[in-house]
């Protein structure tokens, strides 16, 4: 992209974007973003209007009726999003999770109460290519 | 005199008093953990005085367990040789339509994701499960195949019947290799990134029995949600390491899915985590104070399952205290640690059976026979010699970084080997070049040896059993592992046509 792509999406639609990495050369680049939940569909629908292509991040889900409160996944977490309370309940927290891109407790938990599923805007989600 | 004194301070009492009380409703019941705390602050006089019975609980993964069902007879009757029910074959111990679902076989079509803890799990959910047998006929049993679909409510006999459950304590293991292993204690991180414990720690029933003094054959439990039996020790009992089991049995029909949970542990394999719970009369002071024994008083030992052989070196000593405590400390740094029964599922199953036994819905029963309290759990007897990386190593043939790759072809000749390990001046691993990669760089015209060798070296240690190392190259499709010592030097090499010549023999 030789245009500067991301700048016009931010100026046009006034919304901010947050540049967590970008790698970008001579052939194109990469970025990852961060939109509001508000922006997102505005936001995805420019990229792709632009020739970029779009994928979401997945996010963790736990199935609570699964999920029995062993704790197999506490240790395994790099951000230490999965903590035990008090009364012994596994609780994960969704604000320091990140995601499918690590997906570390998924396969460690014996209960099977672990998914990465794709973000709830399941429209946009769907035509993720 | 002396029976006055006795009647006015009771130091005793039976179950058939405890029992009398849970029918007037008058008997006093702790969990363990409300049991603790008494003692700690009115001491074991007072809680001997005050508490009835004292219920305890774990909830874990119980591998040998499994449940036995009679299937009734098909007509015409089969007398069934192999037997799947959703794809897991189970065992077919006795004569023609029982059958026994062992919680750790897996399923044909979805290994590592479904297997007989899970059949045992959707049969007592009521779901319909799909049996598959097949035999050779006989002439009172003709029949030679059969599928139907079954649920609970069709077998004549659906009991657990479990040959170890509910051990005492167990180890926490860590990893020390440089690579992630998946085991019956779960995933665990290289290099000792994380660590992973089991058991329930001062809530497990034997914790607060230990010697063995109400625990016993025919002592009732709660099993998977419904009243059980003990039907002797487990496997393996070790009572005096403190590594006791017991053996149980319990009827499925009556069990809720709430405490009876088929599960998975990431490439090793199915079990069924299973909820026991023991209520421990207090007979006398002495199970008053031994009810009391805290986390902090339980040991375990830090085991590095990295090294999979039957003695794995035990690393630190640790209590249960600082197993729950979320962290330990091993070589002064913070390792993270995972619980892998559920404590939560623990406590509820003691308040639980509190409640049973409050509302009367529960009697205790004093066991018809003691379990032992001496046998020892011994290793297997071998009677044949298990091969190791150190039988079959080869003396490496090895080069240099800074070596032409011409040389280094030519020594691949003259030596006839596939495999050059590059070490640096002090023998220490530096890479290693393949034929191949020799065989690549001259058809790209690469002349240096650092463009084409690999640097990160799948290895083998000399003391490690064959069949490990020989593992490790079937997973990372290679076929040679240099053999290096704890300074990384390297000491020999170990390949695939070596491992198939040496088995081969």
């Amino acid at each position: 992209m030789a245009k500067p792509t991301t700048a016009e999406i931010i100026l046009e639609h006034k919304v901010p974007i947050n540049i967590i990495t970008a790698h970008v050369d001579s052939k194109g680049g990469d970025y990852l973003v961060d939109i509001s939940d508000e922006a997102l569909e505005t936001v995805v629908k420019a990229f792709r209007q632009r020739g970029a292509t779009v994928t979401l991040p997945k996010l963790i889900e736990v199935d609570k009726e699964k999920c029995f409160d062993c704790g197999a996944c506490v240790s395994l977490c790099p951000v230490e999003a999965i903590t035990v309370a008090e009364d012994c309940s596994v609780n994960f927290d969704k604000e320091k999770c990140v995601g499918s891109t690590c997906s570390a407790c998924v396969e460690a938990c014996p209960a099977g109460a672990i998914k990465s599923v794709k973000q709830n805007n399941a429209e946009l989600a769907n035509n993720t290519r | 005199m002396e029976t006055l004194k006795l009647n006015s301070k009771k130091n005793t009492r039976t179950i058939e008093e405890i029992n009398a009380k849970i029918k007037t409703g008058d008997a006093q019941v702790l969990t363990a953990e409300e049991m603790k705390k008494l003692v700690e602050s009115s001491g074991v006089e007072v809680a001997f005085k005050e508490v009835d019975v004292v219920t305890t609980g774990t909830f874990g993964a119980m591998c040998s367990s499994g449940a036995i069902v009679n299937l009734g007879h098909s007509d015409p009757p089969i007398k069934i040789e192999r037997a799947w029910i959703n794809d897991v074959e189970a065992c077919h111990p006795g004569a023609a339509v029982d059958l026994y679902i062992g919680a750790t076989a897996m399923s044909e079509t979805q290994p590592f994701e479904y297997g007989g803890g899970h059949v045992i799990e959707d049969l007592v959910r009521g779901k319909e499960v799909e049996l598959r047998a097949t035999s050779y006929g006989t002439d009172c049993y003709p029949r030679t195949q059969i599928t139907t679909s079954l649920t609970k409510d069709d077998l004549n006999q659906f009991y657990l019947l479990n040959f170890r459950n509910c051990y005492q304590r167990y180890a926490c293991a860590v990893n020390s290799r440089d690579e992630t292993i998946y085991t019956y204690m779960g995933k665990l991180l290289p290099q000792l990134r994380n660590a992973t414990f089991s058991g329930a720690g001062e809530l497990n029933p034997l914790m607060n029995d230990p010697d063995y003094e109400t625990i016993g054959i025919g002592t009732r439990i709660f099993l998977g949600g419904a009243q059980g039996y003990i039907i002797g020790e487990g496997t393996q009992h070790d009572p005096k390491n403190l590594n006791g089991t017991l053996m149980v049995r319990g009827n499925c029909k009556n069990m809720s899915p709430d405490f009876l949970q088929g599960a998975t542990f990431a490439h090793y394999g199915t079990t069924l985590y299973i909820g026991l719970g023991i209520p421990i009369p207090i007979l006398n002071e002495g199970l008053a104070k031994k009810t009391a024994i805290r986390d902090e008083e339980i040991f375990t030992h830090v085991v590095d399952y990295g090294v999979p052989r039957r003695d794995k070196p035990k690393l630190k000593k640790v209590s249960y205290k600082e197993l729950k405590s979320g962290a330990i400390t091993l070589d002064a740094k913070k390792v993270r640690v995972s619980s892998l029964s559920s404590l939560k599922m623990a406590k509820e199953i003691a308040e639980t059976l509190k409640s049973w036994i409050a509302s009367g819905s529960f009697y205790l029963t004093a066991p018809v026979e003691r379990l032992p309290i001496d046998s020892v759990f011994k290793p297997m007897r071998q009677t044949e010699g298990t091969p190791f990386v150190a039988s079959v190593m080869q003396t490496a043939i090895t080069c240099k970084e800074n070596e032409a790759i011409r040389d280094i072809a030519a020594r691949i000749v003259t030596k006839s080997v596939n495999h050059i390990v590059v070490v640096d001046d002090g023998n220490r691993l530096g890479g290693i070049v393949t034929s191949w990669d020799i065989t690549r760089a001259m058809a790209e015209g690469k002349t240096a040896l650092t463009d084409i060798m690999t640097r990160r070296v799948v290895t083998a240690k000399s003391d490690e059993p064959l069949e490990t190392a020989s593992r490790r190259m079937a997973q990372h499709n290679i076929s040679a592992l240099p053999v290096i010592d704890a300074e990384r030097k390297v000491l020999g090499i170990v390949t695939a046509e070596d491992v198939s010549k040496f088995l081969g023999r």
